[in-house]
């Protein structure tokens, strides 16, 4: 009987999975395509990270360093999984540097992709500079100035519009990416910190800052920095003959149509299901649920369960989902697998 | 009549000339109706913190548009023109033309407190209310409220005497705001009150009247006072005009 666990991907999810498991006594196989550890929030450049308000590079180079310093954690960089024989409690994995790995549950840490804005051609992404998404503010913020791509100049205004590639029919996303608002208003606060005399406004649908965030980003934001919220879905952003951009759309509140200027236009960005994921689901043999996510079993006696036996699933693999909880579930679910070992183990003796 | 509807469109919108030449082509007559576009085109973003300087507007930017202020109005439940949310949202904005097309109401707020009592983010509306009315005022769109003349007049008796004078204060009111100096109100009051018969009420009206008594000791309070509020006042209307890049947050 195997007392090993496969780790696929290497972001916050599974670092915290391959640590639990590792911790447990098991050994873990991390797995991950990059050749960098840390997933999103290193491999996208992100500054400060919600809600802790450290720097990406030192809270995902702690958990990193956490699994590389562990002698029950083998990594696989560049690496991915290309063949899943076997069941529950031995499976075979083969990997794409030749390597073959026995395992007796695997671990989904496969996360998700960030909406491509370009889907969303009337708000401006591709066709004006000055319009850029928050994984590029976040880069800004990262290296400490705030400017527009264009020319270099520091904004006077900024709109950030919320729910791009989020709740939209039109583009088949149906969900709410649950954290965009949180990182928007978080934003606001940064550029604001860069920038003093910018202006920064927030067009939305709803604020959907959950729980703690509510008074911690969206009431902070708003009542120390001066974050102004419009209610609006704007409808169009355009370029005004003086090169400064102008957003569109109805002001819901006023009733009326707005055609106002701004220097930088950001698109608050939502998660899609991870791009590999039809790959991901032939390899292990997974379901995806009707968005694209990979789907789950029964929840209640069964978390972090897919649709097939001993291979379970984390963090955005599952749905949108914030890094904490991410990371919780990486736990979670390195003790689901590792009490499966110990189970098959029992049953074997 | 090239505009058919005129009713949808806001009177402000529309424009007629007798003669209009556009682009070097004469279009009187006919065509002498021009509807300007109902879109906004900017916001002023420095108006939300010009209204934090007056008292009472301090907390307007907190606004989150639940609406509890204006479904708690004294003044939305006999006037649905009149819209405390609506207002707090335009200043957030800076959309202060839409703020004048309501110049002439929102000064009707009756300070009952409701809006500030049920507020979840502590706004203070009446007080939001107020700096909006003194705004009005001090930027000439509104006449000298009769509030202020009344505060004014009352001012300057505490000045000058370290006291008021009820009929006094009541009699220059009057006259400044060019009302009877008789109102049935005022005739009423009388009426009731003589059947009490307050005889040592009338005496001491009568002698004050005529012999302005001071406060004891008041001296040069009254000057330190006015300078006071002058300076005061001063201070705000200077930190309200001050470039935006020296106060911003």
């Amino acid at each position: 009987m195997q007392k090993t666990v496969l780790v696929v991907g290497a972001g916050p999810a599974g670092l915290a999975a391959a640590a639990g498991v590792a911790a447990s006594g098991a050994q873990a196989v991390l797995v991950d395509k990059a050749a960098k550890l840390g997933g999103t929030p290193i491999l996208s450049g992100y500054a400060k990270l919600v809600p802790s308000g450290e720097w990406a590079r030192d809270a995902m180079g702690r958990m990193v360093k956490r699994v590389e310093e562990s002698k029950n954690v083998t990594i696989h960089k560049e690496t991915k999984v290309t063949k899943l024989a076997g069941e529950a409690g031995k499976f075979t994995a083969t990997l794409s540097n030749g390597t073959s790995v026995e395992c007796a549950s695997v671990i989904l840490a496969t996360g998700f992709t960030h909406f491509d804005s370009i889907n969303k051609p009337e708000w401006g992404f591709g066709t004006y500079e000055d319009v850029v998404t928050t994984t590029q503010v976040e880069q800004m913020v990262a290296a400490g100035k705030i400017a527009c791509p264009s020319d270099g100049r520091v904004p006077e205004r900024v709109a950030i519009l919320l729910c791009v590639g989020s709740r939209d029919r039109q583009i088949g996303r149906e969900w709410c990416s649950k954290i965009c608002c949180t990182v928007s208003t978080n934003l606001a606060m940064e550029i604001k910190e860069l920038s003093p005399t910018t202006d920064v406004f927030i067009y939305y649908m709803d604020i959907r800052t959950f729980g703690l965030y509510e008074d911690r980003f969206y009431w902070k934001s708003q009542e120390e920095f001066k974050t102004k919220f419009v209610k609006a879905r704007i409808a169009e952003v355009t370029r005004a003959p003086d090169g400064r951009l102008l957003v569109k759309g109805e002001d819901t509140l006023v009733k009326r149509p707005i055609v106002i200027p701004m220097d930088l236009v950001v698109h608050a960005i939502g998660m899609d299901p991870n791009e590999d994921n039809p790959e991901i689901a032939r390899v292990f043999g997974v379901g995806l649920e009707k968005h694209g996510f990979i789907d789950r079993a029964e929840h209640y006696t069964n978390t972090c369960g897919t649709t097939r036996r001993g291979i379970y699933a984390v963090g955005a693999a599952l749905a949108p989902e914030t890094i904490d909880d991410s990371i919780s579930q990486g736990t979670a679910a390195a003790l689901r697998a590792v009490a499966d070992l110990d189970a098959l183990v029992q049953k074997s003796a | 009549m090239a505009i058919h509807e005129k009713s949808l469109i806001d009177a402000e919108r529309i424009q007629t000339s007798d003669n209009l030449v556009l682009d070097g082509v004469d279009v009187s007559g006919h065509w002498n109706t021009m509807v300007l576009p109902r879109y906004l085109t900017d916001y002023d973003t420095d108006f939300a913190r010009q209204i934090r300087t007056f008292s009472g507007g301090e907390n307007v930017h907190r606004c989150w548009q639940c609406g509890s202020c204006t479904n708690s109005c004294t003044v939305y439940a006999q006037n649905t023109d009149f819209n405390p949310r609506y207002w707090i949202y335009l200043t957030n904005l800076g959309l202060k033309n839409e703020i004048l097309k309501d110049k002439d109401i929102i000064w009707t707020c009756v300070s009952c407190n409701r809006c500030t009592n049920i507020c979840p983010k502590d706004v203070k509306p009446e007080g939001v209310m107020k700096a909006l009315a003194h705004w009005l005022e001090e930027e000439g769109h509104t006449p000298e409220s009769k509030s202020t003349i009344f505060d004014n007049e009352f001012l300057d008796q505490v000045y000058a005497t370290g006291r008021i004078e009820d009929t006094r204060v009541l009699v220059n009111f009057l006259r400044k705001t060019n009302q009877s100096l008789m109102p049935p109100w005022l005739i009423e009051i009388g009426k009731r009150m003589t059947k009490y018969f307050p005889l040592t009420f009338l005496i001491h009206m009568g002698l004050h009247l005529v012999f302005k008594p001071r406060t004891k000791s008041w001296g040069r309070t009254g000057d330190v006072l006015r300078a006071y509020v002058h300076e005061q006042k001063e201070i705000a209307r200077k930190a309200r005009a001050m470039p935006k890049e020296a106060v911003h947050v």
